[in-house]
């Protein structure tokens, strides 16, 4: 369990670093399926199968079509990267430092009875890092892998702490995420067609 | 047979939008949204009934009180509303060019799926899956905001998406929050289960309750529109078709309050009142300040009505605030209130900027003289929405008013009392600006839908008709949703 935190905490912080979009889809895509591997030791330790289940279908959703419906956009988008954020690449980094030292810290006053902390520690890092990545960047898909690193995030939290929701609940949630992703990706297709740009730094026309 | 109804009442809307994706033809289409909204809104006013009848009914998954059947009321009217609107609003868009007839079943399919999804929310017993049903409501409503695909369009759908995703996401961390301090209270009932969390809400650890509110809050306030995370709002609300602008601003926000009442009964129920009805108090008094300067300087007439929007759901969640009975009774009657007036005046706003050919308030001239009928109802319309008595609004917001003077917070009722003067200004300057006065030579030509005439017609016969005379059955259920929230919240 605490190797896989690691690989995730390192996943998060090499999300900081690319300005490569479809590097950032290939490092989600790990990022997704290390959730995954998490969640099948967690439910192998605990004996319950329906974390299995919870387990192949993070592979299925956030390890594979999500990502495959990513990488198909990026394909289009050729000459488009990170090129100019709005906090750069080494001050998000030591940003996502600072967001798990802050996550370490939230967890000795909040929760101190805890039974896995690093895994909490984990999850609630993975919140704030994705928060960070939708606030600072420009680029729609890395906004998208933002939003997935914070739901990855929040899986992690409900594993680690009530051994994830119930089926059904997780059920629904996947479903919602599958189909966020869909819109967000027929989105940023028609941002493309109609500002020749995924860059949402020019989505600034409405205001007042 | 209140299991049976639910099931017809969000399988028709989901049988609506398959059918309409599958008719093809515009007249069939038409007609099959029509029918499918009529029944959807019988089918949502019977469970209010048989509430009402029977008192709350709770089997399986599904979950009917007072308060539930009260936004059934809202979800049923405004569905119903919204689709008599779209016929004509939808068939001049295409007639102008600015939509194509080939997107009409898409559009409809997507309306009946947005109303699917509401009723969900409505009808859950569940804190995770009304987290489920609430996030699908976004899912459903963003590419109905960003129908025209436009650019405008596409930026406010990105907003929208965007914002509400993250906010959204900070109430699933609450929820699940919630969920670990039922499992750690040693909890064995059902995971998240209102009745659960009720029965185990002594042993509930109250520091988790406190940090899981405080997400929830943000969260669900996000997506309610309540200041400062309202920013999306304005944009969504003036991009979207104005049916579905109606529909967004007086049916999803206020299933956004509802699920909020929901936590907050948990909450409040561990915790006491004082945490949650502070943040309550400053979010909404925020929301309705944040408002002002922007409804004192508006140049889009839809811009104007969603700042109203944020502006009123303020005012709800101030009258949760004060929490007495009356401050809640005058809550749960001016969500009805509001979502009634505003649906109507979005349509209006529809109407108007079909006419005019522009949403800006400075080429919008003598509407009374250049259309008679729409003109009479927008100054009617925006009369209740600003709380002009006799008309229902007046009443909801005078009780919260009243309820906060009457429960000692003076200096709160007087500064929502200067606030809303503020509302008052801006909207009475920017509608006598269009109303009255001469119109522009060749203004408003063409004609209004009979459809969409109606549609506005019925909802401020409701809006002047529950001012003048209040049915007892309504009353009685808004007498019995307020008891609900003053004993799931224990008066704050």
């Amino acid at each position: 369990m605490e190797t896989l935190a690691i690989l995730l905490l390192a996943t998060a912080f090499l999300l900081t670093r690319t300005s490569r979009l479809a590097t950032a889809v290939h490092i989600l895509l790990a990022q997704s399926a290390v959730v995954a591997a998490a969640c099948a030791v967690a439910g192998w330790q605990a004996g319950e199968t329906h974390m299995f289940v919870a387990a192949l279908l993070t592979v299925v959703v956030k390890a594979g079509l999500i990502p495959y419906a990513l990488l198909r956009l990026v394909r289009l988008l050729r000459r488009e990267r990170e090129v100019n954020p709005v906090i750069g690449a080494n001050m998000t980094s030591l940003a996502a430092v600072g967001a798990m030292v802050l996550a370490y810290g939230l967890i000795e006053h909040a929760l101190p009875a805890v039974i896995s902390r690093d895994a909490v520690a984990t999850a609630v890092a993975l919140v704030l890092i994705g928060l960070l990545l939708i606030i600072t960047r420009r680029q729609a898909i890395m906004q998208i892998v933002g939003l997935i690193t914070m739901e990855n995030g929040l899986y992690l939290l409900g594993l680690s702490t009530t051994r994830g929701l119930p089926l059904i609940i997780e059920l629904g949630i996947f479903f919602d995420v599958l189909v966020a992703v869909t819109v967000m990706v027929i989105l940023a297709f028609r941002l493309k067609r109609s500002f020749q740009t995924t860059d949402t730094s020019i989505l600034k026309r409405l205001k007042g | 047979m209140m299991y049976e109804l639910t099931l017809i009442a969000l399988g028709l809307p989901l049988a609506t939008a398959a059918a309409s994706l599958a008719a093809r033809r515009a007249g069939l289409v038409k007609v099959l949204n029509i029918a499918g909204s009529l029944l959807t809104c019988g089918a949502a006013f019977a469970l209010t009934a048989g509430v009402l009848r029977d008192g709350p009914f709770a089997y399986k998954w599904v979950y009917l009180d007072a308060l539930s059947g009260l936004l059934l009321v809202v979800v049923g009217l405004l569905t119903f509303t919204a689709t008599l609107f779209s016929l004509s609003y939808m068939d001049e868009e295409v007639a102008e060019g600015r939509v194509r007839p080939g997107l009409l079943p898409r559009y409809y399919a997507l309306l009946q799926l947005f109303a699917f999804t509401m009723l969900a929310v409505l009808t859950v017993e569940n804190l995770g899956l009304m987290w489920v049903g609430v996030e699908a409501t976004t899912l459903a409503s963003t590419l109905l905001v960003a129908f025209y695909f436009n650019r405008p369009a596409l930026e406010a759908a990105w907003k929208y998406v965007m914002v509400c995703n993250v906010g959204i996401l900070f109430a699933l961390l609450g929820t699940i929050l919630l969920y670990y301090a039922q499992l750690s209270a040693g909890d064995g009932g059902a995971a998240l289960s209102l009745a659960a969390l009720a029965g185990a809400s002594g042993r509930l650890d109250p520091f988790l309750v406190k940090l899981a509110f405080v997400f929830i809050l943000i969260g669900y306030g996000t997506k309610a529109g309540l200041a400062p995370m309202h920013t999306w709002l304005p944009d969504a609300h003036s991009q979207a078709p104005s049916p579905v602008s109606g529909l967004l601003s007086g049916a999803l926000l206020s299933c956004a309050l509802y699920v909020l009442i929901r936590n907050l009964g948990v909450v409040t129920a561990v915790l006491g009142g004082g945490f949650a009805q502070a943040g309550l108090l400053l979010f909404g008094l925020l929301s309705v300040a944040v408002a002002v300067p922007f409804m004192l300087v508006q140049h889009d007439i839809k811009r104007l009505l969603a700042y109203s929007s944020v502006e009123h759901v303020g005012i709800v969640s101030f009258g949760l605030g004060i929490g007495t009975p009356l401050a809640l009774y005058g809550a749960a009657f001016h969500i009805l209130n509001h979502a009634v007036a505003k649906s109507a005046l979005f349509y209006l706003a529809g109407i108007i900027s079909q006419r005019y050919g522009t949403k800006q308030v400075m080429r919008i001239r003598g509407l009374l003289a250049a259309m008679p009928a729409t003109g009479a109802m927008f100054l009617t319309a925006v009369l209740a929405i600003v709380g002009t008595p006799p008309l229902n609004v007046f009443f909801s917001k005078f009780a919260i008013v009243a309820a906060a003077f009457a429960a000692g917070r003076p200096v709160l009722g007087a500064l929502l009392l200067l606030l809303l003067a503020g509302v008052f200004a801006g909207m009475m300057y920017y509608t006598t600006r269009m109303v009255f006065g001469a119109a522009p030579a060749g203004a408003a030509a063409g004609r209004t839908g009979a459809c969409g005439l109606a549609a506005v017609a019925l909802s401020l016969l409701w809006v002047a008709g529950t001012g003048l005379y209040l049915p007892p059955w309504l009353d009685g259920l808004l007498t019995k949703a307020a008891a609900q929230i003053f004993a799931a919240t224990g008066g704050l």
